[in-house]
């Protein structure tokens, strides 16, 4: 990799005052590399046409909240009811956590973002431009993953704790009562886009057509294998995930209550260290198969 | 990274750390909560003991005229005859005299006996003292002054009946519109703290934080579960299935059914979970006795659960329409229109002669 570019890291090595001619220019390290990756993607990924699904798509549990909200001042929400039974506002703050966000958004988000970070690049036939810079190819996979991280972590987080501040102190809860299961969740729900965008940019990175492989592993195996008595759930991301999940499971159909009935709760350190080795996992394959793959454009 | 990169981010940022600031200070009780406190509940928790095991209230006004009530009569549930036998012996009519109750039970002191529990029933209506008084004495009751409160003691069965708790119970006129109903010790005991110089429930914290939670009910009882096991002699082989359970609460609203609301608190988050277990489990069967009985089925009551952490809560809604469904026929004329059920085998309607 000898060809440089005017803007890539460039490094002169300073031999003494008296060295005279050239400049040796140097490739970029493997973390300038992801670091300079992270910053080309970080704008791209949050000004695409993909941010206003993410918006719209984040933007609707927060529109719900305001709105229970300002009903409540305008006294019009009297006692909220689920299913014609009163509850108070930690519980529909904890419903919309696992109904919301762990079931659909983080799994969604994880399918969109992560099979595009290099199936995008093919589809637009931009990974020419990528690949023929003098940086590791796996340099290119981690600093978009880690893109990809910081979008829908700067989009999701704080919509939770501004539905936080909105929902929990209806029906007489106390922001107080709640505080320590919200810190809970930022942290799961951070660790599960981590987990499921890793996974999904494994499956961009292998498969031809990975977004239909995506949407069917996150809404049809892993419902299905949650439900089922037996080992196969532990070959989810969700069954780590909801171990950590501070709130009741709602029981809001057979599935949820099948996964109930058949449910063992791993513990919050073998969740956390589950979750961790398929990040780990996830990443190296998806890198080893990004740097051995031969990308045919089609013309 | 582009300036409206940069923006959004440190925006995002801002809205994060500043709901994370909020949720903090609240936790660490940086909101005037004690301001809040001395709103919450009825007024008369400023007479309970600070240690007081259970507490409960009831709002007679709005049980009383409720349509619950008034169905739940007219298939033999509550009947007149515990509100005569109160009118007979202390002349007060629950219906038309008490708007609340308020009752407490003392925490058991060591060495009390087995069969005596130290609780105390406030209530607040409109009472004619000078009436109740001549009524109490026409009955052959004592009356007497204590610290300036009338106390009005009835005539004493303890021969009688061979219980030291009977011939203890006394009635006191605490303020206007304020009667304590209970055994003399304790009545004289709230008579003492009412200068203001003792602790009532409003300084137990964890108390009052349950009974803010039951603002809007109907009716509610919050306390120390291991109160109510230790009152109700439960066996040791239940007892040592049952999750521990540090604090209790339920109330409910009542409207045209009855909404209510149960929370627990345990010790641990282990304990919430084995807890939760085993509602589930009591749900599902509930649900399946309900299978026998389809029109019961499509009426019967969606059970939310929720809490985090060492929490766990319980609400469901029993409509009227369910009681009328589950309740056996035993009404008579003009009763309210109820989907039809279908007559069970083993109560046979007779036709009427």
């Amino acid at each position: 990799m000898s060809t440089m570019t005017p803007d890539m890291n460039v490094t002169v090595p300073m031999a003494g005052p008296s060295l005279a001619g050239p400049a040796i220019r140097k490739a970029p390290s493997f973390a300038t590399a992801v670091l300079r990756v992270f910053d080309l993607s970080l704008g791209q990924m949050l000004w695409s046409r993909r941010t206003i699904f993410l918006g719209l798509v984040v933007g609707s549990p927060v529109a719900l909240g305001l709105m229970l909200r300002i009903l409540d001042a305008l006294g019009f929400a009297g006692t909220i009811r689920m299913g014609g039974a009163a509850v108070t506002g930690p519980t529909v703050f904890g419903n919309m956590i696992w109904l919301l966000y762990l079931r659909f958004l983080v799994p969604v988000l994880g399918v969109f973002y992560g099979t595009s970070l290099i199936a995008d690049e093919v589809d637009d036939k931009t990974i020419t431009y990528l690949f023929v810079r003098p940086i590791s190819r796996r340099a290119v996979l981690v600093g978009k993953y880690l893109a990809y991280v910081v979008t829908t972590v700067f989009v999701v987080l704080p919509s939770v704790v501004v539905l936080y501040l909105c929902v929990q102190p209806l029906g007489h809860g106390s922001l107080a009562e709640g505080f320590m299961g919200l810190l809970i969740d930022l942290g799961l729900l951070g660790v599960g886009l981590a987990a499921y965008g890793a996974l999904f940019a494994l499956i961009g990175a292998g498969i031809k057509h990975p977004l239909v492989v995506g949407l069917v592993f996150a809404f049809g195996w892993e419902q299905v294998a949650l439900a089922l008595p037996g080992y196969l759930r532990k070959f989810t991301i969700a069954y780590y995930l909801q171990a950590l999940v501070p709130h009741v499971m709602p029981a809001d159909g057979l599935g949820s209550a099948l996964q109930s009935l058949f449910r063992d709760v791993p513990s919050p350190t073998m969740s956390l260290s589950a979750i961790f080795v398929v990040i780990v996992v996830c990443l190296a394959i998806a890198g080893w198969m990004v740097e051995k793959r031969e990308y045919v454009l089609e013309q | 990274m582009t300036g409206k990169t940069r923006y959004f981010l440190i925006g995002s940022a801002l809205v994060f750390f500043v709901g994370l600031s909020i949720g903090l200070v609240a936790y660490y009780g940086g909101m005037p909560q004690g301001l809040f406190a001395s709103n919450t509940g009825p007024a008369e928790l400023a007479l309970v003991p600070e240690d007081a095991a259970v507490v409960a209230y009831a709002n007679v006004k709005q049980v009383m005229s409720s349509d619950l009530r008034q169905r739940l009569r007219q298939f033999g549930g509550p009947s007149d005859e515990g509100r005569d036998e109160i009118r007979t012996s202390t002349g007060i009519d629950i219906e038309q005299d008490i708007d609340h109750v308020v009752a407490f039970m003392d925490k058991r002191q060591d060495g009390a006996p087995s069969h005596t529990t130290d609780g105390l029933v406030l209530a607040r209506g409109r009472f004619d003292q000078g009436r109740l008084e001549a009524f109490a004495r026409e009955k052959g009751a004592t009356i007497e002054d204590y610290k300036g409160k009338r106390l009005i003691r009835p005539k004493a069965k303890a021969e009688e009946t061979g219980h030291g708790s009977e011939a203890d119970l006394e009635v006191a006129f605490l303020e206007s519109g304020l009667v304590a109903i209970g055994p003399s010790a304790v009545v004289r005991r709230v008579i003492d703290g009412q200068g203001g110089r003792s602790r009532s429930a409003r300084d137990n914290a964890d108390l009052m934080k349950l009974i803010a939670d039951q603002r809007e009910s109907s009716f509610w009882v919050v306390g120390q579960f291991a109160a109510i096991t230790s009152q109700a002699k439960l066996p040791q082989a239940v007892t040592d299935r049952i999750p521990p359970i540090t604090w209790f609460s339920a109330g409910g609203h009542v409207n045209g059914g009855v909404q209510v609301m149960m929370k627990a608190e345990t010790n641990s988050d282990e304990a919430a979970n084995n807890l939760r277990d085993i509602v589930r489990g009591f749900v599902a069967l509930a649900k399946l006795q309900a299978g026998n009985r389809p029109e019961a089925q499509a009426l019967w009551p969606n059970v939310e659960m929720g809490g985090t952490g060492k929490t766990v809560s319980l609400s469901f809604g029993v409509t009227t329409q369910l009681i009328d469904v589950m309740t056996p026929k035993k009404r008579g004329s003009g009763a309210t229109p109820k989907p039809a059920a279908p007559k069970g085998p083993e109560t046979p309607e007779k036709p009427v002669k």
